[in-house]
């Protein structure tokens, strides 16, 4: 499976802006927490005050698990390898693993952060690969 | 008390909306407890994933001069909770009998029921990536729950079998289960994939119908048609971490303090539960809310649920109905209505004997949301 459809709001325009210049953005506060995307204050201290920063791309494995449907088309179902990575900078972040062998994963494994997008009309979507 | 439990037609009913099973529920509840609707001054509401029913009840219900009105919502674990504010009503006198009702009616004919929950995409916005990329309704994310589990202690999907096939055995037992064919371990292990390391066997069903229970006075139940079922203790647990980063994701609940707080309320401990009615949106809801809860160190749900004490004759009377899995999907009112049958007596095929202390979790959102209520027979009960 690859990435489907998605457009952008109010509060994702920038963060899909960066996703089209291939970066992954998170939020910071002044005391210098990261803290998921979607984040309206701090998650550690509620600081209000927060800014963009971009992630550096590495992430490691915290839980997987495949998902298994079948194509639009029909067919013999298909699976899709779906994962929570932990970032270096410390958020988690949910998507799908690309290249992946489902009888190869492991908890821990060093991951890092791609972009795929739906087709050229929509906006493109974080993913993770194996570093 | 709980005086009242009404209960709809249940599963593939068609042609009728939420708040048509919802207001029937509750006349079932009224008529059950032997009361007139009138006698009702409160009224909690709540819905499932195709919403519906709302405090507009009072009106369908032609309830007039309520005391209490209000919609509730925490999604599988509202029905404990609405038991809770319930109670707490009915003790400060601001209402004197409270109806609780969940209806819901996602299922439609030809149309399977894998597709109400599982393909729901916001197509914009944070919710709408979350869905492109790939992360689609609760089967994944409780599945990403539970590897975790798996990978840290163990925890095997023949293990979450026997919690499937246990549920079934007990389905067997019980006229309003929509799921009574029995199932076997090797059954269970060669069901389909829906999100690996969940089979199709170890997701809930999804069903049509409304339940509705009625919480009173000691002073009224003592006077009504039903064995009197006392709310001994509650408590809620919401960890407030979802879509975020949380060690404790798929290892620890809400349940592992609510659980404590709601028999401390109660002044029972678990050697004195004699039934247990555990939210199963999965097996592995079952698993974990059981090591939560004390019934077994953490990391031995495993163990513990393939060791034979599940299912008619096993040592623990866990999900008595069949739960979930294998009797009916209305959230938590499912382990809240078989609590109250079992409380009462009234179980048939499928009593337990022994049912002074009943224990019941309600679990909502992918582990986000826990409520425990402490019911008891009144034998021994204050």
């Amino acid at each position: 499976m690859t990435v489907g459809p998605v457009e952008r709001d109010a509060a994702t325009a920038e963060f899909f802006d960066a996703t089209a210049a291939g970066s992954f953005l998170l939020r910071r506060c002044p005391a210098g927490h990261f803290s998921e995307p979607p984040a309206a204050q701090c998650t550690t201290c509620a600081s209000r005050s927060l800014r963009w920063e971009a992630a550096r791309g590495g992430a490691t494995l915290v839980s997987w698990a495949v998902a298994w449907a079948r194509p639009a088309g029909g067919g013999e179902p298909q699976p899709t390898v779906l994962v929570i990575g932990e970032l270096d900078e410390g958020p988690w972040w949910w998507s799908q693993l690309v290249d992946a062998d489902p009888a190869n994963l492991a908890v821990g494994q060093r991951l890092r952060i791609e972009f795929r997008r739906a087709g050229e009309e929509h906006e493109s979507v974080p993913v993770f690969a194996r570093a | 008390m709980i005086a009242g439990l009404g209960m709809t037609d249940l599963g593939k009913v068609y042609g009728r909306t939420p708040a048509d099973f919802a207001a029937e529920a509750v006349r079932l509840a009224a008529g059950d407890a032997g009361l007139r609707l009138a006698d009702i001054d409160g009224l909690l509401t709540s819905s499932g994933v195709t919403g519906g029913v709302s405090v507009d009840l009072q009106r369908d219900l032609g309830l007039t001069d309520l005391r209490l009105l209000s919609h509730m919502q925490s999604y599988g674990s509202t029905a404990a909770a609405m038991v809770q504010v319930a109670s707490l009503a009915v003790m400060s006198g601001t209402a004197s009998v409270v109806a609780c009702v969940f209806a819901d009616s996602p299922l439609q004919p030809e149309r399977g029921a894998g597709a109400v929950y599982g393909t729901r995409r916001a197509p914009a916005g944070w919710w709408g990536l979350l869905g492109a990329s790939g992360v689609i309704g609760a089967n994944p994310m409780y599945a990403l729950a539970a590897r975790r589990h798996m990978d840290r202690y163990g925890t095997t999907t023949e293990q979450f079998g026997h919690i499937a096939v246990a549920q079934r055995s007990w389905a067997a037992l019980n006229p309003a289960a929509q799921l009574r064919e029995p199932i076997t371990l090797a059954g269970h292990q060669a069901s389909r994939w829906i999100v690996d390391p969940f089979r199709l066997l170890d997701c809930c069903l999804v069903s049509n119908g409304g339940i509705a229970v009625i919480v009173t006075t000691a002073e009224r139940a003592a006077s009504l048609a039903q064995p009197p079922v006392h709310v001994l203790g509650w408590a809620q647990s919401h960890p407030g971490h979802y879509l975020r980063r949380q060690p404790d994701f798929g290892l620890v609940t809400g349940a592992a303090t609510a659980g404590p707080a709601a028999l401390e309320m109660a002044g029972v401990t678990l050697a004195d539960v004699d039934v247990v009615q555990l939210y199963d949106c999965y097996t592995f809801t079952v698993l974990v809310t059981l090591e939560d809860y004390g019934f077994c160190e953490k990391g031995e749900g495993g163990p513990f649920a393939a060791s034979g004490v599940l299912g008619p004759g096993g040592k623990l009377l866990l999900n008595t109905g069949g739960g979930q899995l294998s009797g009916y999907y209305m959230w938590g009112m499912t382990p809240l209505s078989e609590a109250v049958i079992q409380a009462r007596g009234q179980g048939g095929d499928r009593q337990a004997a022994a049912h002074d202390v009943v224990l019941v979790s309600g679990n909502g959102g992918v582990l986000d949301h826990h409520a425990t209520l402490v019911l008891g027979s009144g034998a021994g009960a204050s």
